[in-house]
């Protein structure tokens, strides 16, 4: 049978009562109920030397994967059929529904920041394309290429929120076209995610396809 | 913001918000040994102490973003980790391997300066913890192991004083009971 401690016994244990202050009748029980707390173990514990090194591997590679994420979900497909022939009332629907789309893509949390990218909504005869910068410092961004003769003032990108994602969706033609970012009006930036090109002037362009079914970077 | 080991818990959560993901090794090695001695007599092991210390810091960075304040991320960590110890021991209940009261790593060593008796002493109330329940064992460590009072307790824990006092008193009994061949 087991036998609790008296309640005035748990109060010095408590600290809130002196072993003096206990009842003479109680001290030799409260006695024995400070050895048994005075037989705790207050070393410190130190952990390995190592485990620094690898908290911060998995962090890195979860950090890595959870840019990845945010890449694909960038960078998935998201297909917008326009059908050109179709009666002016439902080509409006169709617009409404493909500018809801884009809407969303834009108002999408980026939970991480990701590099810069495109994804496309495919077309019969031109392709939505979707642009995107991770550039938190910039003041502006616009995208310049073939497509727009390079005119700096042709495609501002649109800031996503505070993620430090930029982007902008262009209608482009089937074919194949230059294209880079250009930020504050005076940095040229080819996109992170694409495969470069030299200009022949000093410069790194990168390089989109176009086709009926989407576009990618070459 | 001043150097990286200067830099307050805020600053540094920020700026690892912000992308700078190596920041992050300032919280790791700020807080790594804080409650590792509270996690080792949780789980009853110091391996086990650790794993719960290396995945709760592994957490806390995957959920960095619902860190509401970061100048308390000290405590949002002790949340972390004690969620960790509780579902560890659960699992182990789960698969029937409770804590392992045999475990050395965390029972007192024998010292050189104490006698016989109470290094004994010491390792009975070492296994004596690992029957209470979960509740019990965690006041009882923090109170008379991390030498926290009971406010601080339920500021860490968020549980009333009052209850803390009557998981304590209800472990004060059970480890009298087991602990009567030492006493």
């Amino acid at each position: 049978m087991s036998l609790g401690y008296h309640p005035l016994v748990k109060q010095l244990l408590d600290g809130e009562l002196s072993l003096a202050e206990l009842p003479p009748e109680l001290r030799a029980e409260g006695a024995e109920a400070l050895r048994l707390v005075g037989a705790v173990d207050r070393t410190p514990v130190v952990l390995s030397p190592a485990l620094d090194d690898r908290v911060m591997a998995v962090v890195r590679r979860h950090a890595a994967s959870r840019t990845r994420r945010a890449w694909h979900w960038v960078t998935a497909p998201r297909d917008v059929e326009l059908r050109l022939r179709l009666r002016p009332l439902v080509w409006a629907g169709a617009l409404a529904i493909a500018a809801g789309v884009a809407l969303l893509l834009l108002r999408a949390p980026a939970v991480t920041p990701v590099p810069a990218s495109l994804v496309r909504s495919g077309a019969r005869d031109s392709v939505f394309v979707r642009f995107v910068l991770y550039a938190p410092g910039a003041r502006h961004v616009a995208l310049a290429g073939t497509f727009n003769q390079w005119d700096l003032n042709a495609a501002p990108l649109a800031r996503a929120g505070s993620s430090g994602v930029w982007t902008t969706t262009l209608a482009l033609p089937v074919g194949q076209h230059q294209y880079a970012f250009v930020v504050d009006g005076e940095r040229w930036v080819a996109d992170p995610a694409a495969p470069a090109i030299d200009d022949g002037f000093g410069r790194r362009n990168s390089m989109v396809a176009v086709t009926i079914r989407g576009a990618r970077t070459l | 913001m001043g150097l990286a080991g200067d830099a307050t818990d805020s600053e540094v959560v920020r700026a690892v918000l912000g992308g700078e993901v190596e920041r992050y090794a300032v919280l790791v090695h700020r807080y790594r040994d804080r409650y590792a001695r509270y996690a080792a007599r949780m789980l009853g092991s110091l391996d086990a102490g650790e794993d719960a210390v290396q995945d709760a810091l592994v957490r806390a960075f995957d959920r960095l973003a619902d860190c509401r304040e970061p100048d308390k991320f000290a405590g949002w960590l002790f949340l972390i980790l004690r969620n960790r110890c509780y579902a560890e021991r659960r699992r182990r209940q789960r698969e029937g391997r409770p804590l392992d009261e045999r475990d050395d790593a965390v029972a007192a060593a024998d010292r050189p300066d104490g006698t016989f008796e109470q290094t004994e002493r010491m390792r009975a109330l070492e296994r004596s913890l690992t029957h209470l329940t979960p509740e019990q064992r965690e006041v009882f460590v923090l109170k008379h192991i991390e030498g926290l009072a009971y406010d601080e307790i339920a500021g860490r824990t968020g549980a009333t004083v009052a209850s803390l006092k009557m998981r304590m008193h209800r472990a004060y009994d059970r480890l009298r009971d087991l602990m009567k061949e030492h006493l």
